[in-house]
C-alpha cells in the first residue's frame, strides 16, 4: 500500500469511528427519549 | 416528568467545524523529510492520545469529586468521560498500529508506551462494565467513583513498571526512526489545530453523552414509578408493608 | 478505639480461616486449577527441559496473577448484601473489615503461592537462586494481590454480574506487580540490581492499602 493509502486508512478509522460513535449517542439518546414519551 | 432534558445541537455543529478546519490543515501541511505523506497520520494519533489520557486525568478528577460532595453531577462526568475515553484510547492504539505497519513494518512493537496505553484501555473498559452492572445512581456512583479512584492512581505505577520493564531488561529489539522532526510552522499548526479540534470533539460528545445519563437515569425513574403487571393484569405484584 | 479496631480485624481473619477450613475452596479448587495450569502449559508447547526452565517463572507469575484472582472471585460471589448489613449492624469498622478480609486473603495468596510454586520448581526445573529476594517477593505479591481483590471484591459485590468482574478489574491493576515479580527474579538470575522493582511493589501495597482504607466506608454505606 502507498503512503498515501496508508494515510487514507488511518483517516477512515479516525472520521469514521467517530462518526459512527456520535451515531450511537444519537440513537441512545433517541431511545430514551421515545421510551420516557411512551411511559408518560 | 415536567423538566425536560434540553435537546442541544451546537455540539453537533461544533464537531463538524473543527475537524473540518482540522483535515484541512493536515492535508496541506507538507511531508515530511524522513517519513513523507506518512506524518499525517501524526495529526490524528497524536490528538486522539492526548484525549484519551485528558479524558481518564477528568474520570479520576470527578470521582474525587463525587465522593467528596455526594454531587452525582460529577459522577455524570466521571462516566461520560471514561466512556469517551475508552473510545479515543482505542482509536489512538489502532491509528498508532496503522502508523507502525509501513514505518516499522510490525504492527505492534512492545513499546513502553504502546503497552502502557493498551493496559490502560482495560482498566477503563473494566469501569465501564462495572457501571453498565448496577443501575441503582447512587451505588454506581460510589462504586465507580472508588474505581475511577483506583484506576488513576495506579496508572502511574503501571506507567513506571512498563517503562522500567522496556528500559532496564532488553533494549527495543526494532530500530526505530526518529519521530518526524517538526521542520515546517505548517505542520506544527496542523498539529496543534488537530489537539484543539480533537479538544472541541471532547467536549461536544461530553456534552451529549451527559444529556443522554440524564435521560436514561431519568427512564430508570419513570420505569420505577410505574407499576407493571407481573404476569398478566390478573396476577398483581406482592408489595412491602402491605397487611 | 484501636484496640477495638485490631480486635475487629482479628475476628474478620478468624471468620474467614474458619469457613476456609469449613468449605475449603481454596485448597480444594483453585491450588489444584493452578497446578494442573502449570501442567498444561508445557503439553501445549513442548517439553523441551531449556525451554521451559527459561519460560517457568514467567509462566509461574502469571498463573499466580489469573488463578489468584479466584479469591477475590469467591469473596465476592460469597459476600452478599444481606451479610454486609449485619456487618455494619453489629458496628463492624469498615475499615477493620477490609483489614481483615485482605489479611486473610493475603494467607491464601502465601499458600496457593508455595504449593503451586514447589510445583512449578519441580516441573520446569526453576532455580532458586536468592531465595531470600523471592520469599519476599511473594509476600508482596501475594499482600498486593490480596489488596486489589479485596477492593475490587468490594466495589463490585452486590452487583449482578459482579463475582465474574473481578478478574477483568484486576488483571491490568496487577501489571506493577507482575513486572515487579518476574523481574527481581531475572535480577537475581543476572545478579543486576532488584531494588527499584521491589521498592515498586512497596509502593503498590502501600497505595492501594491507602486507598481501601480510606474508602472502606463510603463503599459499605452503599
Amino acid at each position: 500500500m502507498s503512503d498515501w493509502g496508508w494515510v487514507t486508512f488511518a483517516y477512515g478509522v479516525a472520521y469514521g469511528s467517530l462518526a459512527l460513535y456520535a451515531l450511537s449517542i444519537v440513537l441512545r439518546i433517541r431511545t430514551a427519549r421515545r421510551e420516557i414519551g411512551d411511559n408518560e | 416528568m415536567q423538566s425536560q432534558v434540553r435537546i442541544r445541537r451546537w455540539p453537533w455543529v461544533a464537531i463538524a467545524l473543527s475537524l473540518a478546519v482540522a483535515f484541512t490543515l493536515s492535508m496541506i501541511s507538507p511531508a515530511d523529510s524522513v517519513q513523507g505523506d506518512l506524518v499525517r497520520i501524526m495529526y490524528v494519533h497524536v490528538p486522539a492520545a492526548w484525549l484519551a489520557y485528558t479524558a481518564f486525568f477528568v474520570t479520576f478528577v470527578g470521582s474525587v469529586a463525587y465522593l467528596v460532595t455526594k454531587n452525582l453531577r460529577w459522577d455524570r462526568i466521571a462516566a461520560a468521560s471514561a466512556e469517551i475515553g475508552v473510545y479515543f484510547t482505542g482509536l489512538a492504539l489502532s491509528l498508532g498500529m496503522i502508523w507502525a505497519k509501513p514505518t516499522w513494518g510490525v504492527w505492534w512493537t512492545w513499546d513502553a508506551r504502546l503497552t502502557f496505553t493498551f493496559i490502560m484501555f482495560f482498566v477503563y473498559l473494566g469501569y465501564l462494565a462495572l457501571r453498565r452492572t448496577t443501575d441503582d445512581p447512587i451505588a454506581r456512583a460510589s462504586r465507580s467513583s472508588v474505581l475511577g479512584i483506583l484506576g488513576a492512581i495506579q496508572i502511574p505505577l503501571v506507567h513506571f513498571s512498563v517503562l522500567w520493564w522496556r528500559t532496564l531488561h532488553q533494549p527495543p529489539s526494532l530500530i526505530r526512526p526518529d519521530g518526524p522532526a517538526i521542520q515546517d510552522s505548517l505542520m506544527l499548526a496542523a498539529l496543534i489545530v488537530g489537539v484543539l479540534a480533537f479538544t472541541i470533539v471532547y467536549v461536544a460528545l461530553m456534552v451529549k453523552r451527559i444529556e443522554l445519563i440524564h435521560l436514561e437515569e431519568k427512564r430508570l425513574a419513570v420505569e420505577q414509578s410505574i407499576r407493571r403487571p407481573v404476569a398478566g393484569e390478573a396476577v398483581t405484584a406482592p408489595e412491602l408493608g402491605a397487611s | 478505639m484501636t484496640t477495638g479496631f485490631w480486635h475487629q480485624v482479628r475476628a474478620v481473619i478468624d471468620r474467614d480461616l474458619l469457613r476456609e477450613r469449613r468449605q475449603g475452596d481454596m485448597l480444594w479448587i483453585t491450588i489444584p486449577f493452578g497446578a494442573i495450569a502449570l501442567l498444561l502449559i508445557p503439553l501445549a508447547i513442548g517439553t523441551d527441559a531449556v525451554l521451559l526452565r527459561e519460560i517457568g517463572p514467567g509462566m509461574y507469575w502469571v498463573i499466580v496473577m489469573l488463578f489468584g484472582v479466584l479469591v477475590a472471585v469467591s469473596r465476592a460471589s460469597r459476600e452478599t448484601l444481606p451479610q454486609q448489613d449485619a456487618s455494619a449492624l453489629l458496628g463492624l469498622d469498615p475499615a477493620a473489615g477490609f483489614v481483615g478480609r485482605t489479611a486473610s486473603s493475603a494467607v491464601f495468596l502465601l499458600i496457593f503461592e508455595v504449593v503451586v510454586g514447589v510445583v512449578a520448581v519441580g516441573l520446569y526445573d526453576i532455580s532458586l537462586i536468592g531465595i531470600g529476594w523471592l520469599v519476599t517477593t511473594m509476600l508482596l505479591v501475594a499482600i498486593g494481590l490480596a489488596l486489589l481483590g479485596t477492593l475490587t471484591a468490594a466495589i463490585v459485590n452486590s452487583s449482578t454480574a459482579g463475582a465474574a468482574l473481578v478478574p477483568l478489574l484486576v488483571a491490568p491493576l496487577s501489571v506493577p506487580l507482575l513486572l515487579g515479580a518476574t523481574q527481581t527474579y531475572d535480577g537475581l538470575q543476572g545478579g543486576y540490581s532488584i531494588l527499584s522493582w521491589v521498592l515498586l511493589m512497596v509502593a503498590v501495597v502501600l497505595v492501594v492499602s491507602i486507598i481501601g482504607v480510606l474508602t472502606a466506608r463510603p463503599l459499605q454505606e452503599t
